[in-house]
């Protein structure tokens, strides 16, 4: 028998029994759009993650100098650690695994501006650390080179202090005080929001100053030498995480004259190894299988349903044997009736599964609050699964159709 | 016993049939010989349990024999795959039932079609046969009605149609007029006359008196034995 004839015949046999079908195949619409919209949130929660963790430097890693462990021997003069400007070139020019190194040293200063004050988070930083932390500006300018070369004083201010210090009357080229010294406003970062990477100040607390311009006018009580309290660097791709971080501390390790492996001395920080702590996968998996044992239970529901049917219709089974059909028509007619109904059930679902993601995707929600994201491979899934479903719930029913006797027509009567 | 097997349509040969039924084994056909040549037509009468619903299911390729032999048209039943016995059924043998058993939810056409959907014709013949076959016993008109809109004796016709529309060698019939009123009962025996005046081959198992007398031949079966044969040529 053809297989259009088929569908022909299993369509017929759905609309005798409309209202059966119909929450029959409910079952199999929840489920294939409790996929759709679970595998899609879950999708939505590793971006919003991603996004939260990355929105102060993608691929980032952040390097601070930690004090002496095991074996302080070697560096018994240098107790406490920190980086300078040659520790940085070292590192800059020997490592090969990350793309970009910055240096960064840290001020808490009092910040004035006409008739207000507060106190700001101030970074030195290399034009480089502006580069990898990848905050865009708003308006004007960021740091240059030259800036450093001149020990310049000027301000690039995040999105709050230029608000709470600036307020409405000051932006690019106001003058601001730092400690009591004249700075010029050359850039104003944009708003980054809610951080879920964070050194202390969020950016957007912070104002960025050149490198040496910070070195020079606030020299730190311990040394006479120009600081780098933090490098920064951003590495090829997440999959070089563990291996870049190796090479960097090697590198600074043999700056600092301790040993290689000592992460309390070079203290690495890098947002991916938090988020790869975070069981997104896990998570993703747990929905998965939610959703999928959702539908399996619509897949169930239609199972039944096609037991039932297969029961009541033994007479016609056997009148069609009687009159010719062979045993894989007969399989493949009810097979065939499943795969109908759950095609049909799985299509509107996916339409409804698709429909919440969209409706989901277009709410104004805040940072952070995950929407499902949809994507052609979560649709797939869902069909594949459905697909598995509806195999699995019609190779029962077919099978026990093509077991009737034909004989059983005789004696029915 | 001397004629060759190829000149019969039917021979059966020591045909023995058992049933597991639980614990139960049932004896249905104790050594059944028989012989039913090319254009005869023929009651099988018998009281019921007497065996005469399983000879039909046997003769009509619903089950095999559990020992002896049979052969249809010449070929050995007993050598042919399930596939090919739903092949025989389906173009040898044409099937009329007590209960009609016309399929509620296809038209009277659909269901003379259906044993043409089985040997993938193709729709457009599909259609013209079975037409043909309807128009052949009188219900051309009825074409596009479903069966629980027509008449019982409506119905019967209908299933003669569907038992015709591959030109069978063969049509089986049991009890045909079982559930009929007794002038639409001789209806469809005139109607099965009339296949056979044809040259069909017309098998009907009835208890029907009446009936028997009508056929050319008669078998009585009891116990699972043929006891009478009368009018065999």
């Amino acid at each position: 028998m053809r297989i259009l004839e088929a569908i022909r015949q299993a369509l017929r046999q759905l609309r005798a029994h409309r209202a059966r079908s119909l929450l029959t195949m409910f079952g199999i619409v929840w489920g294939t759009a409790s996929v759709i919209v679970l595998v899609a949130w879950g999708q939505g929660v590793r971006q919003m993650l991603e996004r939260g963790f990355f929105k102060a430097g993608k691929n980032m890693g952040e390097v601070w100098a930690g004090t002496l462990s095991e074996d302080y021997t070697a560096a018994v003069d240098r107790r406490y650690l920190w980086y300078n400007v040659d520790d940085l070139e070292a590192l800059r020019r020997r490592a090969r695994l990350p793309v970009l190194v910055g240096g960064e040293t840290d001020e808490v200063l009092p910040a004035a501006y006409r008739q207000r004050g507060l106190n700001v988070d101030v970074r030195g930083i290399e034009p480089e650390v502006m580069e990898i932390r990848g905050v865009p500006l708003a308006t004007g300018r960021a740091i240059t080179r030259s800036d450093l070369n001149h020990n310049r004083r000027v301000i690039v201010l995040g999105d709050d202090v230029r608000n709470r210090l600036l307020g409405a009357d000051g932006g690019i080229g106001s003058w601001v005080r730092l400690g009591g010294k004249p700075f010029k406003v050359v850039g104003v970062l944009e708003h980054v929001g809610t951080q879920l990477n964070r050194d202390g100040f969020l950016i957007d607390e912070q104002a960025w100053i050149p490198l040496t311009t910070l070195q020079n006018n606030w020299p730190k009580w311990w040394t006479d030498e120009p600081v780098i309290e933090k490098i920064l660097y951003r590495m090829r791709d997440r999959n070089s995480l563990d291996e870049t971080e190796v090479e960097v501390r090697a590198i600074l390790a043999e700056r600092l004259g301790v040993p290689a492996g000592d992460d309390q001395a070079v203290g690495i920080h890098s947002a991916l190894k938090v988020l790869r702590q975070i069981p997104v996968d896990e998570m993703e998996a747990l929905l998965f299988i939610l959703a999928a044992t959702t539908l399996m239970i619509g897949g169930i529901g239609i199972l039944s349903m096609m037991l039932d049917s297969v029961y009541e219709r033994r007479a016609e089974i056997g009148v069609r044997l009687a009159i010719g059909a062979r045993r894989r028509d007969i399989i493949g007619q009810f097979f065939l009736e499943t795969l109908t109904v759950t095609g049909l059930g799985g299509l509107v679902g996916v339409a409804l599964g698709v429909g919440v993601c969209l409706f989901m995707g277009g709410l104004n929600v805040p940072d952070l609050v995950p929407v499902p994201v949809l994507q052609v491979e979560v649709v797939a899934l869902a069909l594949g699964v459905m697909g598995f479903v509806g195999v699995a719930a019609g190779v029962i029913p077919a099978w026990q159709a093509s077991r009737i006797d034909p004989a059983l027509t005789l004696r029915m009567e | 016993m001397s004629a060759p097997a190829a000149q019969s349509v039917i021979a059966l040969e020591q045909v023995h049939k058992h049933y597991a039924t639980g614990e139960l084994d049932v004896h249905a056909l104790r050594g059944v010989d028989l012989r039913i040549n090319p254009g005869e037509f023929v009651a099988i009468m018998g009281p019921s349990g007497s065996g005469k619903t399983t000879l039909l299911e046997i003769l009509g390729c619903l089950s095999r024999p559990s020992s002896g032999r049979y052969r249809l048209a010449g070929r050995l039943v007993e050598e042919i795959d399930p596939d090919g016995l739903a092949r025989l059924r389906g173009e040898e043998i044409g099937f009329v039932f007590q209960s009609f058993n016309l399929l509620p939810r296809l038209t009277v056409a659909e269901n003379v079609e259906l044993p043409l959907v089985y040997r993938s014709v193709p729709r457009r013949e599909r259609r013209a046969r079975a037409l043909a076959s309807l128009e052949h016993v009188g219900l051309a008109h009825r074409a596009k009605h479903l069966p629980t809109e027509i008449s019982g004796g409506e119905r019967q016709r209908v299933a003669i149609a569907r038992a015709l529309v591959n030109r069978p060698r063969l049509v089986l019939a049991d009890e045909p007029t079982g559930n009929l009123d007794t002038r639409t009962g001789d209806e469809i025996l005139s109607l099965l006359r009339g296949v056979h005046a044809e040259g069909n081959t017309v098998i009907i198992v009835t208890h029907d008196p009446g009936i028997g007398d009508r056929a050319d031949r008669k078998l009585m079966i009891r116990d699972g034995q043929i006891e009478d044969d009368r009018g065999s040529g």
